[in-house]
């Protein structure tokens, strides 16, 4: 057997798992930027929801993708299971699961938006909706046989179908859901429902940065040429960027050098440049970050400012970001790497505004069919299901205990009157 | 003699009119304060019969540096020429003292620095054990004690008590030139009001969200220089302005600074002067300012920021 196309296949099942940890960093980084008496519940929804997704991305979410069909979407290799076939140089098997993994992440940055108020049955109901529909859609426009890849569009792994995709959903969530009880005073102003634990936080961004070597590096499919090296290069050049950049934008205009700022700049930076990280030169990726670094701040404080309650920060790092990320290919895409890549040259290295023009085409018509198919499946739900938030009294006691029955920290929790009374 | 009800009416009546002059109204608060003490003492001594011994009733914080506002905490200490077992009856009349003062409007301290405290009332004997240990110790905590204990000045009894006890302490820092650095890295977090920009630094969360804290980030920097200055050059008196007053040739270059002190004594009264409570007037909400005043408030709280780092500067170089 060729030994390329095992080092390939081998390569790609590393980076699977490498994604797949990335879960464990969002388990740590949403429970680190939530409240104790949701810690159990956050921690525990992602591992049920990576079993959701995996099931129906195994049933219909690969097939809508990857399968034969039309410019909308695939209709083939529903319940996939072939042994034999060959994708991308790849065993099906393999491409097939590490495509999961990146499906089971735009899930994970959807539910960001449900943080500390939806039902449990909400994530079970949208879990399914989600990664069946929504995910697959855009995918299939972009990196599967549809209109968007058509064009040229530069997504290398995923800024605009992992990222943008999911925070689509979360900001479809968080307007229906409304800020938590206790965000907003009555003259608007906001209060901070500070995370419980920074350093579970800052963890769990430094497990994500890890991750992201999959995410990135194994975006190439294979290790001809060791491309992923450079992809991994950018990569950490534009995280690093991200954490500064943010680092220092709020320290000079809030007068805080304040940590989820700054770890959040990292996570923006590491978002913006996993579209461009195959398109662009370091120097490019440097910029990337910075700017990533720069707008996710501004994103928190206006989203803030309008009134909707992102508890982990998903719209910013991951929708502001990943459309920055998504337009930055227009602007630093190199001729060289456009042709082997796909697409054309960025705007500062004469390719004009074709390929910006064809980046934002992505972005909005991405970003508006995830956020309004998101929007309808809600309001259904909502309608169905007679509310998809929580109760007043189910959200203070929090929903370790009002959905689980027991809590993440049960030693650090106040008694309840049940136990009073016993 | 009135009693703590008729002084709390007294001042209700009259603080509104002196409520814009910073000279007109600490010495209104001392005219309160002195008739609360006097009543609180004669309810003292019908119980407990006349005082057993000299003693000085002192102010610290702010009403210390003549430099309250229209709502004020408490911060007061005593000092009796006496004997220990006296101790129970200068207590009794610091509780009512601190009774009265609250009746009257004046928050408890937070901190406890009142002469209820056992801490803040002692014979002048063990307020010099004291003193010498809170110097000798040189903790972060006993360091803090001495420069509220600095901030001071005699409202009733005999003045030369605490003057004394400030005497001793210069003879301690003598012996230890070092203490004036501890002394400078216990002031060393200034909370700042403006950023980098030269923007405000407004809290950002909950009910005093768009405000600063004025005490804070604008006034202290001011009042920890001088007091600064104070304790190595042996001065004295408790407030900021006659410490800007009294500075020494070596410090000429900071007398630029007075007028900016002056302003803000004067500023903050207007700006403060629908405050309902003590709660609130510390806090100065940013979008209530009129352009003007923003310039002028930034202008200041530069200055002081310039003024403490200069004097910062130049007691390191050792003037």
């Amino acid at each position: 057997m060729d030994p390329i196309y095992l080092m390939n296949n081998v390569w790609i099942i590393i980076c699977f798992t490498l994604v797949l940890l990335m879960q464990g960093g969002f388990i740590l980084l949403e429970a680190g930027s939530t409240r104790m008496k949701n810690a159990g519940h956050i921690a525990g929804k992602t591992i049920f929801s990576v079993g959701i997704v995996s099931l129906v991305f195994w049933a219909v979410g690969y097939g809508f993708i990857y399968g034969e069909g039309n410019a909308f979407i695939g209709l083939s290799d529903f319940f996939y299971g072939d042994f034999t076939s060959v994708v991308d140089g790849l065993a099906g098997s393999v491409d097939f699961i590490f495509q999961l993994a990146f499906a089971a992440i735009a899930l994970t940055i959807a539910f960001g938006g449900f943080a500390e108020r939806a039902k449990l049955t909400a994530y079970l109901v949208f879990a399914v909706a989600f990664s069946a529909i929504v995910y697959p859609v855009v995918a299939h426009w972009i990196w599967g046989d549809g209109w968007l890849g058509a064009l040229g569009k530069q997504d290398f792994a995923g800024s605009t179908v992992v990222h943008l995709t999911g925070a689509a959903a979360a900001l479809a969530a968080t307007i229906i859901l409304k800020p938590r009880i206790g965000k907003y005073n009555k003259d608007g102003s906001a209060n901070e429902l500070a995370g419980h634990n920074q350093v579970y936080t800052a963890l769990g961004v430094l497990l994500l940065w890890v991750g992201w070597f999959g995410f990135n590096a194994g975006s190439t499919l294979g290790v001809d040429d060791a491309f992923f090296g450079y992809v991994a290069l950018n990569t950490q050049l534009a995280a690093a960027a991200g954490a500064i950049a943010a680092m220092l934008i709020v320290w000079a205009v809030a007068g805080k050098a304040d940590v989820p700022t700054m770890l959040n700049g990292a996570l923006a930076g590491l978002v913006a440049i996993t579209a461009s990280c195959a398109f662009v030169a370091p120097w490019a990726s440097v910029l990337i970050g910075i700017i990533a670094g720069l707008i996710v701040y501004g994103s928190m404080r206006f989203f803030e400012k309008k009134q909707i309650d992102d508890p982990i920060f998903a719209l910013s790092v991951h929708g502001t970001a990943g459309i920055w990320g998504t337009i930055s290919t227009g602007f630093f895409a190199t001729p060289e790497l456009a042709a082997m890549n796909g697409g054309q040259a960025g705007l500062f290295y004469g390719g004009g505004l074709t390929q910006l023009g064809v980046q934002t085409i992505g972005v909005v018509s991405s970003g508006i069919f995830a956020f309004v198919l998101s929007f309808i499946i809600l309001k259904v739900m909502v309608k169905v299901m007679g509310g998809i938030r929580v109760s007043e009294e189910e959200e203070l006691v929090g929903l370790d205990l009002s959905e689980h029955g027991s809590y993440g920290y049960p030693e650090n929790m106040p008694k309840t009157n049940g136990s009073q009374s016993a | 003699m009135k009693s703590f009800e008729q002084l709390r009416q007294y001042r209700q009546q009259q603080i509104v009119k002196v409520s814009t002059s910073h000279q007109l109204l600490n010495e209104f608060h001392d005219e309160l304060m002195k008739g609360i003490v006097h009543t609180a003492l004669k309810k003292v001594e019908s119980e407990w019969g006349p005082p057993p011994a000299h003693f000085a009733f002192f102010l610290m914080g702010s009403a210390g540096r003549f430099e309250q506002t229209i709502w004020s905490d408490q911060d007061h200490g005593i000092i009796y020429d006496g004997l220990e077992e006296h101790q129970d009856y200068y207590l009794q009349l610091g509780t009512k003292i601190t009774e009265g003062l609250s009746l009257c409007g004046y928050e408890l301290c937070e901190g406890n620095v009142m002469s209820s405290n056992p801490l803040w009332c002692k014979s002048l004997k063990k307020w010099e054990e004291q003193l010498i240990q809170w110097l000798e110790k040189a903790t972060w905590n006993s360091i803090r004690n001495y420069s509220i204990f600095f901030d001071s000045r005699v409202l009733v009894g005999d003045k030369s008590l605490l003057l004394k006890l400030k005497e001793l302490s210069f003879s301690q820092i003598d012996k230890s030139p070092h203490l004036i650095t501890r002394f400078k890295q216990n002031i060393g977090n200034v909370k700042k009001a403006i950023g980098l920009f030269g923007q405000f630094l407004p809290k950002q969360y909950g009910e005093k969200a768009g405000t600063i804290h004025l005490k804070e980030t604008i006034f202290f920097p001011y009042v920890n220089a001088l007091r600064l200055i104070a304790i190595q050059e042996q001065m004295t008196k408790s407030s900021t302005l006659s410490r800007f007053h009294q500075l020494p040739e070596k410090f000429s270059t900071l007398k630029i600074y007075e007028k900016d002190f002056i302003n803000l004594l004067n500023n903050r009264l207007c700006l403060l002067l629908d405050c309902k409570n003590y709660d609130e007037v510390h806090f100065i909400k940013i979008s209530n300012l009129t352009t003007k005043e923003k310039h002028e408030l930034k202008r200041i709280a530069k200055n002081g920021y310039r003024l403490y780092e200069e004097t910062k500067a130049l007691i390191d170089k050792g003037v």
